[in-house]
């Protein structure tokens, strides 16, 4: 199975906002930016006893300033893009760490960042995405990024 | 003849890149992220140091790459100043694009990306030499050639690209330095971060631009070393202790380059 959970923060998050401030600066037409952190688990193992651990790492969540969500889909919502390493080394184990504790049953792991857009009061447009990706959220030379049931950046490495 | 440091919120090497760059004879100025850019276009040469600017938000080097005093640099690089980037400043010049410089600007076609074991912080002390014909750049006609020591303190130093610009970056001669161990052999072990090829520093084609990842500034005097055999011996000695160390090498190239290029220019 695969669990996807997202940690953002609850508290001002300084990277989004400069995120939004730079991506202005180039031209892209968004107002509002959501950060989060994705985890991605595959294995055998119990979502809410991974869950339960996840809440005690504290270099992943820290309760005060964190918010920890299961994230049903496998695709990013709209106006999302998720930017994951392209050949991103896939901790693939019996025992799978993460801050030296071993997740039970957790056989691989895989990490992105979430940047969620809003234009105009609403989620940003594909274009809009595309657009932030393209000018600063993407580095493909070495990232992939998915939004709108696209992972856009294969065709620059194909 | 003046060199601007360039300072962005988050930088932290500035200090010792400026009196590295005076030891080695040329007057530096630190340049802040406020400075108006009509003024910062008054430098001979650029260099960019280490830390993490904008706090290495998005990714490493991204955000700076986009600030307005790059647009000088950028220019400035075009018209043929010395550029030099180091550590952090080498991850803003690949994004920026100058470094290889086989695409357009501002749109990377490599990276500093996070280190191989993922991308663990690691400082040590390591060799890196000059690579194939010193000669294209300056800068590197500059060294002696032999290995020269640095400190590699860095999470995101590993090199990567796809394997088309890989390919680019070696038959263009793009590679200016490999890590090696202490007699210049470049070995898998003599790299700290997993870099592709092995690649310490990149240049750009017309060789005034260098992207260079360990940082030099950090072993450019003795007293900077590591307790050991020589630090000791020069304990109770201030000559010995200010005695210039490996790094200053690049610095006195720089030095000597900035003359060659500016009265060709």
């Amino acid at each position: 199975m695969i669990a996807r959970f997202a940690v953002s923060l609850t508290i001002p998050d300084n990277a989004a906002y400069t995120a939004l401030v730079a991506l202005r600066h180039l031209g892209v037409d968004v107002d509002r930016i959501e950060r989060s952190d994705l985890f991605e688990f595959e294995g055998s193992f119990d979502v809410g006893e991974l869950e339960s651990t996840i809440r005690t790492i504290e270099t992943i969540f820290n309760p005060n300033k964190h918010r920890l969500e299961l994230r049903p889909g496998a695709e990013p919502l709209p106006g999302e893009v998720w930017i994951g390493e392209r050949d991103e080394p896939v901790a693939t184990s019996s025992r799978v760490t993460v801050a030296g504790r071993i997740l039970a049953g957790v056989q691989s792991l895989r990490r992105a960042s979430a940047w969620r857009l809003f234009s105009g009061g609403r989620t940003a447009d594909s274009a809009t995405v595309g657009h932030a990706v393209d000018s600063l959220l993407c580095n493909t030379a070495f990232q992939r990024a998915l939004y709108d049931s696209r992972t856009s950046t294969d065709a620059a490495h194909a | 003849m003046k060199v601007g440091v360039l300072v962005f919120p988050g930088t932290n090497s500035e200090d010792e890149t400026v009196r590295a760059v005076q030891a080695a004879g040329v007057v530096a100025h630190l340049v802040h992220w406020s400075t108006d850019p009509a003024a910062a276009g008054d430098f001979d040469a650029y260099i960019l140091p280490g830390g993490f600017a904008y706090e290495d938000r998005i990714r490493a080097g991204a955000v700076a790459a986009h600030d307005k005093l790059m647009d000088v640099v950028i220019a400035g690089a075009q018209a043929g100043k010395l550029v030099l980037g180091i550590c952090n400043g080498a991850q803003v010049l690949l994004e920026t694009g100058l470094v290889p410089g086989t695409g357009p600007i501002r749109r990377p076609s490599a990276a500093f990306a996070p280190n191989a074991a993922g991308g663990r912080f690691r400082s040590v002390r390591v060799y890196a030499r000059p690579v194939g014909d010193r000669a294209r750049s300056p800068f590197l006609a500059a060294l002696s050639g032999e290995p020269i020591t640095m400190w590699a303190s860095h999470g995101d130093g590993r090199l990567v690209a796809s394997a088309v610009e890989l390919q680019a970056i070696e038959s263009g001669d793009h590679i200016a330095f490999v890590y090696t161990d202490e007699r210049g052999r470049a070995t898998d072990a003599a790299i700290p971060n997993g870099s592709a090829l092995g690649v310490a520093g990149l240049i750009n084609a017309r060789g005034n631009v260098l992207a260079l990842m360990p940082h030099p500034e950090r072993d450019s005097w003795v007293f900077q070393h590591r307790d050991g055999p020589e630090k000791l011996a020069a304990m109770n000695d201030t000559q010995a202790m200010l005695a210039p160390s490996g790094g200053s090498e690049i610095f006195t190239a720089f030095a000597r380059a900035l003359g060659a290029t500016s009265a060709a220019r």
